[in-house]
Formats: structure tokens, sequence, C-alpha cells
């Protein structure tokens, strides 16, 4: 190359980085704690190839709804259901042109890796042998709700209630079952899968369940739009499609 | 009433080979007490309230022999150490250590033992102190002669086989003092408890005791008659 | 105020209670026994005493979870051999208050106890009084002020205990659920107003434990 060629390579390539640079953005995602191991590695791809930076906050989707209710600064949420999502738009601090129903899940019932419990059936978790049951709290947090759901449709809530160790997310309710303090737990099968010291034991029929939707969307108060609007895209690819649907989640769209 | 045959009883205190460390010295004692009202004698800080304590169980010798009567209070030789309950022996400290959340008949009657063959019942004594109008009184309210007469009477109804007095009029003026004494004559003949008494005073010496002790850097270095042994040392 | 409050506040009250009576017999042995004797490794059990009060409390409730829960050294006996369990019932909320409250009342007893003159215990003993009786007619009665004081001070604490009991116990409706894990809850659920009924009987109640003990240390105040 002639030297002048050499110069004009550098300097574009300058040019390039400083601009490049100066856009690399932070976001702030609000994610639900069931998405914590597909979002990290869907993210790991996402920030080499378009240099912004993702940071997450996980926890129920009950409590992060709230913390963006009192001004907490996220971008982006990802509820495990649409009520939460639901609550957002009615108090208008979400974008409802970028929501978009994108996973679903499925519940099971685990039990320790060690345990000798047979759960076949919604009414086995009846049964004197099992005296506590982890469910994230059934008051407000999606796994629970979903949970509860089912076990009402299944008419056995009434007897399973008062046995529910409700915990602080679904994640916790798999912590307490791993650690052996309760019998069996209620979580979402893509949690399940992540943890060697937990064994399902009983995969609750679709027909059973409720309606698993999880929602995602740009939340109003982000000073991020572009970067944010960007990432929201790129969960909605293919390639991230692919990702989910490894860790055990289907694609509502 | 005593019965006149037997003989008034006396401090029958034997200490053999005692060695308790102090601060600047070593009390090291071997001495025999046979009087009914023994004084032990000497200045400030010569060990006096050690040895009432080491009696007492307060405190503990490093190597040594104690008999009272035919009671052994302590034997190093044979790890035998008597504890201070079992030890019987009335001690009254220079601070009289009155308890200040319980009534003057309370703390009367906290180690109460009667023994009325020697008069030794809660009215009587409580009679010959002339404490009977205080006793629903708190201590701290009580003047000092009052509380010096309660501590005596504390230690007196416990039926003690001998009353361990520590400077028991040093805190008193003179008045006061020919007031207590009187009492304490009483302790030795109508109640018949033999009594230690330590003091830096001679003069309370003479009037009581009937044998001295002289102490000096925790050694005995003089014992007799209270007339012999002040007459052959200088006074203080 | 609905039922279930009245429930959560009644149960706070008397498991609050209760933990500050189990735990006086032994903390106040444990205060004597500092505050009179010397032994090889004491300041190891000073230090493992303070621990509570100076470790985040979520920190402490984790050590008691691994102890107590069924796989724990003791938790594990406990559910095997007895069929017995703590964690995630009203008896590990009595665990979880009792631990953090305990250091609170060792400390203030074992300054009462210093301050009682050993003299006194030593003559109650020349009048024949064993240990027992030295300790109960002499020294409680002597030190009483700052046992109250802490008693009072560990009951306090109680009341307001959070981070080892959402630990072990969690937020069981009607099972496990104190004051403060209440008004937790309520917040996260956006209840404000439950939280703030809740938040005005937790005043309460420490403003009646407090002002007791100003009024108990007075009445002792004029027997000495």
């Amino acid at each position: 190359m002639k030297l002048h060629q050499l110069k004009s390579v550098f300097v574009s390539s300058l040019i390039l980085l400083v601009v490049v640079g100066a856009h690399a953005a932070e976001i702030t995602v609000f994610a639900a704690v069931s998405l914590t191991d597909s979002l990290k590695q869907i993210t790991a791809a996402y920030e080499e190839e378009s240099g912004d930076k993702i940071i997450f906050n996980f926890g129920a989707s009950s409590t992060l709804a709230r913390q963006i209710e009192e001004g907490a600064p996220a971008d982006i949420f990802f509820s495990a259901d649409e009520a939460k999502m639901d609550g957002l738009e009615k108090k208008d601090l979400i974008d409802a042109t970028t929501r978009k129903s994108r996973l679903g899940n499925s519940l099971v019932v685990v039990v320790a890796a060690d345990s000798v419990l047979q759960i076949q059936s919604a009414s086995d978790l009846t049964n004197g042998s099992v005296q506590k049951v982890a469910l994230a709290d059934p008051k407000a947090v999606p796994a629970g709700i979903y949970a509860k759901s089912w076990l009402e449709k299944q008419q056995v809530w009434l007897m399973i209630g008062p046995k529910v160790v409700p915990t602080e997310n679904v994640r916790a309710a798999l912590a307490a079952v791993e650690s052996g303090n309760v019998d069996a737990g209620v979580v979402y099968k893509t949690d399940a899968n992540i943890s060697k010291k937990v064994k399902v034991a009983y995969e609750v029929p679709v027909a059973d369940a409720p309606v698993i939707s999880y929602s995602m969307a740009f939340v109003k108060e982000s000073k991020q739009s572009d970067a944010a609007k960007k990432f929201l895209n790129y969960l909605d690819s293919k390639e991230a499609g692919d990702i989910f649907k490894k860790f055990g989640f289907s694609l509502r769209n | 009433m005593v019965a006149a045959q037997n003989p008034p009883p006396a401090v029958n205190l034997t200490l053999r080979n005692i060695s308790l460390p102090l601060t600047d010295f070593t009390l090291a004692l071997d001495v025999e007490l046979r009087g009914r009202v023994t004084a032990v004698f000497g200045a400030s800080g010569a060990g006096k309230t050690s040895l009432l304590e080491l009696v007492a169980g307060l405190r503990r010798a490093k190597n040594g022999f104690i008999q009272a009567d035919k009671n052994v209070l302590l034997d190093t030789a044979h790890g035998i150490h008597v504890p201070i309950r079992l030890r019987r022996m009335g001690y009254v400290p220079q601070d009289l250590a009155l308890f200040p959340h319980l009534s003057v008949k309370q703390n009367l009657l906290y180690g109460f033992k009667p023994d009325a063959a020697i008069g030794i019942t809660f009215e009587h004594v409580t009679e010959v102190f002339e404490i009977g109008h205080l006793l629903a009184r708190r201590t701290a309210s009580l003047s000092g002669g009052e509380q010096q007469r309660t501590a005596f009477a504390r230690a007196l109804l416990a039926s003690p086989q001998l009353l361990l007095l520590d400077e028991p009029l040093a805190s008193l003026d003179s008045k006061l003092k020919a007031r207590i004494i009187p009492y304490l004559t009483r302790i030795r003949d109508e109640f018949q408890t033999p009594i230690l008494y330590v003091t830096h005073e001679s003069d309370e010496v003479r009037a009581l005791c009937d044998e001295v002790i002289v102490l000096e850097r925790g050694r005995c270095i003089r014992q007799g008659h209270a007339a012999d042994v002040f007459n052959s040392i200088t006074l203080f | 105020m609905t039922s279930e409050e009245w429930q959560i506040v009644w149960f706070t009250a008397w498991v609050s209670a209760l933990s500050t009576l189990v735990i006086t017999p032994f903390g106040l042995a444990l205060a004597w026994a500092l505050a009179r004797r010397d032994w090889p490794g004491k300041s190891i059990i000073e230090t493992i005493i303070s621990l509570p009060l100076v470790m985040p409390p979520v920190a402490t409730g984790l050590i008691l979870l691994k102890l107590f829960g069924r796989r724990g050294a003791i938790g594990g006996f406990l559910h095997d051999k007895l069929d017995f369990d703590i964690i995630f019932t009203w008896r590990a909320v009595l665990l979880a208050l009792s631990v953090m409250s305990l250091p609170l009342l060792i400390r203030s007893a074992r300054i009462a106890f210093e301050e009682v003159n050993p003299r006194l215990e030593q003559i109650a003993r020349t009048l024949g009084a064993g240990n027992w009786r030295v300790f109960f007619t002499i020294t409680v009665p002597l030190a009483v002020r700052g046992i109250v004081a802490g008693m009072i001070l560990a009951f306090a604490r109680a009341l307001g205990e959070f981070g080892a009991t959402i630990m072990i116990a969690g937020n069981i409706p009607g099972k496990t659920s104190t004051i403060s894990l209440a008004i937790f809850q309520n917040v996260q659920l956006g209840e404000d107003a439950n939280a703030f009924r809740l938040l005005g009987v937790s005043v309460i109640l420490a403003f009646a434990a407090v002002w007791s003990s100003e009024w108990l240390l007075r009445k002792t105040r004029h027997r000495q």
C-alpha cells in the first residue's frame, strides 16, 4: 500500500472507532429471574457484535414491575406474565408499540434429586408425605400465580394451600427444593433444566396449566431509546429464539 | 443460762505454715490463738485483713493448715479447702457489707441459725443490740452506729463458731466507740462467741482483748497477753 | 385492620415475648460466667456471642439455615430421628429472634453483674448461702435494672427482626408472618396502605416496650 492510502485507512478506522465508541450504550434490562441463564447467553453474543453493554436486574416480575413504577432506571422490561406488563401499560410506563408476547413455558413439580417421593398428579401433592411445597409467592409472582391457578383447576388448592412455603421468586423456590427443607416445589420446566440437585417428578400437562406467556417491552422513561429498541429486536430474532428454545422455552411468535 | 462448768469458749485457731503472697510481701504465719477475744494488731497493710479473709475462706493460701476448734478448714497437703458457706465464720468487714436491697430485718435473717442455749434468738439479739425498732428500715438510711450494730447482729444470728471483726470501730468517733464497745463485751460474755479482732488502735485492744498477736509485713512478731505485749514493744 | 393483620400482630408479639423468656435463663447464666469467671478461650466465646450483633442479619440467617435445615448438622438429626422440623415453621421465627436478640441481653446483664459488689456475694456465703442462693437473693436483685433493660432491649429487637427470619422461616401467611415481613411484602405488592397500618402498630408496640422499661427502671430505682 502507498503511504497516503495507509494514512487514510488509519484515519478512517480511528473515526470509525470513535463513532462506534461514542455510540457504545449501556442498557438496563429488568427481566424475570427464570430468564437468567438464557438471557446471559444471548447477551454474550450481542455485546460482542454491537459494542453495547447490557446490565441485568433479575427478579420476580412483580417486584420488578413495582420498582419500575417507583422510577427505577430500566430500559427494557421482560416479564414472566402479561398481567405485570398490563399493569405498567395502564400506567403508561411502557411503549405499547414495542410490546411483544415472546415466550411460553411449562410447569413441573420438582423434588430433591435424592428424594423418593412419587408425584404423579396434582392430588399426590395432598399426601401426608408431602409436608411442605415451595411456590414463588402465589399472591404476586407469576410462577406462583400460574401454579396456584393449576392447583385450583385441579381442585386441590384448599388442601395444598396450607402446605405452601411462599418464596421471593421462582428460583428461590427451586433453591428451597434443592436444600431439602421442603418436600416438593412447582417451578418452570426451564428452571428444573438448569439444576442438577432436583429432578422432575411430574410434568404438568399443557391442558391442565394456565397459558404461560412472557412479555417484553421498551420502558418509556428510558434514555437509551435507540440502543434499547435495537436489543429488543435482537431478542425477537431467530438467533435469540434458538437459544431460548435450547433452554426449554417455547416461542409464541 | 450457760452451765458454769464449761470453760468459756476460746478462739482455738491454729494456723500452720501459712504462705499467702500479697502485693508487697508474703503472709507467713505459724501461730496458735487461744484467747476469748484475740486482737490482731499491726499497722495498715501488715496483712491483718488478709488473715481474717483466710480464716473466713475468702482467700486461699498457697500452702498451709488452718484449724478452728475441731474443724480443719484448710489443709493444702491433703487438698482440703472447706467452702466459705460451711465454715460458720461470722465475718464483719470494715465496710460492714450490709445488703442494700434488703431491709434490716431481711439482713438479720439472711443466715439465721438460732442457738437458744447461748441466747442466739432473733428477739434476744435484736434486743441486746437495740435495733428492734429499725427492722423495717433500709440499711442505707441507718446512722453509722446503727449500721455497725446491725452488722454485728447479722453475723451473730448465724451462730458462728468464731466472729471475725475487721476494724469494727475504725470509722466511729470516740463517743460512738464508747457506746459500741459494751456490745462487743456482751458478745463475748453473753453470747459466748469468741472473737478475732483486727485493729491498729491499742486502746481498744487493752479494753477488750485477752490475747494479742502483732503482725508486721505479714509475720507475727509478738504474741501474748495485752499488757505484756504493749509494755514490750514501741507503740505505733 | 383485617383479621389477618391482627393475627400477624398477635403472632409477632407473642413469639417475641417467648423468645425473650427463652433466652433469659441461658443469657443470664452466660452473662454471669463472663462477669465473674475466667477460662481459656473466654475471648472466643465473647466474640461468638457478639457476632449476631455485628454480622448482617441475613448472614446469621444463612448460618442458621445451614445448621438447622433438614440437611444440616442439627436440623438433620431432628428431622431424621425425631421427625421434627424447624426451618419454615414458627419455631424458625423463635430461633431467629432468639439468636439475634441474645447478644443484647448478655451485654446488658453482664455489665449489671459486673457492677454488683462481689464483696456482698462473699458475705452472703459467710452467712451460709450456697451459689444458687447467692445468685438469686443477692446478685440478681442488685443487677435487676440492667437485666430488665437487657430483656426489654432484646424484646424490642425481636419485634423488629427481619433478615434472619426471612432466611429461615420465610413469610408463610398465618404461620411465620411477622410485622416486619408483612410490611416488606406489602410494599413489594404495592399495598402501601396495609404497610402503613402495620407500621403504625409496630410503632405503638415499640413505644409500649420502651415506656414500660422506663417505668420498671423507675420502680426499681426506689428500692435501691
